[in-house]
């Protein structure tokens, strides 16, 4: 399914920014190749502060009319172009305007006339303003993707130490046998004393916590020691899809992040959301674990040991 | 009170923890230094290895976020969502959460700056964020770590605990500050 899921995400994604783009040509959203009408005083020999109505600004681009103020800009003004710098409150259009054309901060227009205090411009050609975009994401994606997994080194290694410390001191067994009436339930195929389970519970009782950097490292060590018991290399084991949407369903006592960005927001009540967000977690979870054990069964997704391994598997 | 006591819990956590593991552990003659150490250096090798995984998962999003396609997505499910009873700002959050984690993170800021943090709206919006955790990221960490490429049912599983997750997020929303 993550095969079918993955290329639609691609394949959709490229249809859409292509569909967009062939929409925004053939309507000429950006009205390439028209003059654009500001107002302007100077303000010393090459600066000025130019301005548009709304009103102006919506009717000239053909979208509907919500605004009635005026906007005005500071300008670099030379002798056949500007630079227009833009602000919080510059419409969107502007905003995609600048972006497409490399710097989000300000429009390079080339001055056709002038006439009194109006000035005639041409805003850069603008177009294929989504297929850039997918471009960018691309490239900006893969090394986010990276920075993601170099910046897990640190943790990672850290509370791997610390887990080790617990798997040798004979600590995560201790903890593996309090939860065992639990575990044994919900990972059937798990033998109970298995080192698996130690780390299953230290992730989820670390997710809990919301202490979603240790939770991770936890996590991966669980995941390891389900594939030491999986008889199938580079397929996934019925435990580790149990345990993977027990995981995805974010059970936490604490939803950190939210509160901190509710706080920063200035809620009057931020922790509001604690028991709400505990009943949404907790019904996600089991509904998670439910839907796990029901479609384990289904003969589409039925664990089969006689699929062929995959390439990298096969070839060694 | 419940909430103070689950704060101080969430910071006081970690320092417990480390004292009590490494202390434990020293009790039972395990030779700390070392057995830290050699647990440490599954660290770089784990985050290597999932690299791949991550860029194929990641490329893949960014391309649909970057697209505008999930407008597309919205303004087909509208309907559903006014039939459910979901406000149709809180739409795009319940389809990104899945996807993105600091997408849906920016987006329930935005939502909260303009509609104010305390409203219906806003809280729905961080309950939704609180409700779930980031479905695709999670799978392509956690199988990337293990070199699994057939997940099976996993993106099914995931996805429905997802959906419950933002359906419970708007049942709880609606019968506490219902609107």
């Amino acid at each position: 399914m993550l095969n079918y899921v993955w290329l639609g995400l691609i394949v959709i994604g490229v249809l859409a920014a292509a569909g967009s783009d062939i929409y925004d040509a053939s309507t000429n959203r950006y009205r390439n190749g028209e003059q654009f009408e500001l107002q302007y005083d100077s303000t010393s020999a090459n600066a000025a502060v130019v301005s548009y109505s709304r009103q102006y600004f919506d009717k000239f681009y053909g979208v509907q009319i919500e605004a009635t103020d005026t906007l005005s800009f500071p300008a670099a003004i030379t002798n056949n172009s500007m630079q227009i710098k833009l602000g919080d409150k510059t419409p969107e259009l502007w905003q995609t305007v600048a972006k497409t054309a490399d710097n989000p901060k300000e429009i390079t227009a080339t001055i056709v006339k002038r006439s009194g205090k109006s000035l005639f411009i041409l805003l850069p050609v603008t177009n294929l303003v989504r297929t850039k975009a997918v471009l960018d994401a691309v490239i900006s994606y893969s090394s986010l993707a990276v920075e993601i997994a170099i910046g897990l080194i640190g943790v990672m290694a850290f509370w791997l130490g610390i887990m080790k410390l617990a798997e040798d001191s004979g600590l995560i067994k201790i903890i593996a046998r309090m939860m065992r009436p639990i575990m044994t339930r919900i990972f059937p195929e798990i033998p109970p004393d298995h080192p698996a389970i130690g780390a299953m519970i230290m992730n989820i009782a670390a997710n809990m916590l919301g202490l979603s950097n240790a939770a991770t490292p936890f996590g991966l060590r669980a995941m390891e020691e389900l594939d030491s018991l999986n008889p199938q290399k580079g397929t996934a084991t019925n435990a580790m899809v149990t345990f993977l949407a027990i995981n995805t369903a974010g059970l936490t006592l604490i939803p950190a992040t939210a509160i901190a960005v509710r706080a920063a927001i200035g809620s009057k009540d931020p922790t509001i959301i604690l028991l709400t967000s505990f009943f949404g977690a907790g019904l996600a979870t089991i509904a998670g674990i439910a839907a796990a054990k029901i479609l384990q069964r289904l003969k589409v997704y039925r664990f089969d040991k006689t699929t062929p391994e995959s390439p990298e598997v096969r070839g060694k | 009170m419940i909430k103070d006591i689950l704060q101080a819990l969430s910071i006081i956590a970690i320092p417990l923890i480390i004292a009590v593991f490494v202390i434990y552990a020293a009790r039972k003659k395990v030779p700390v230094y070392e057995s830290f150490v050699s647990g440490a250096k599954g660290g770089f090798e784990v985050a290597i290895k999932i690299i791949p995984y991550l860029v194929a998962m990641l490329v893949a999003i960014g391309i649909f976020r970057a697209s505008g396609a999930m407008s597309i997505f919205v303004g087909a499910l509208s309907p559903l969502a006014h039939l459910i009873g979901m406000p149709p700002e809180a739409l795009p959050m319940a389809l990104l959460r899945p996807l993105s984690g600091s997408g849906s993170l920016g987006l329930m800021t935005d939502i909260m700056k303009r509609y104010g943090p305390d409203s219906f709206i806003g809280v729905l919006v961080s309950t939704m964020y609180g409700s779930s955790e980031t479905t695709f990221y999670v799978i392509a960490v956690y199988f990337g770590a293990v070199n699994i490429y057939r997940t099976r049912h996993a993106v099914a599983a995931g996805l429905i605990a997802d959906a419950v997750g933002m359906l419970g997020a708007l049942l709880i929303c609606r019968i506490l500050f219902g609107s």
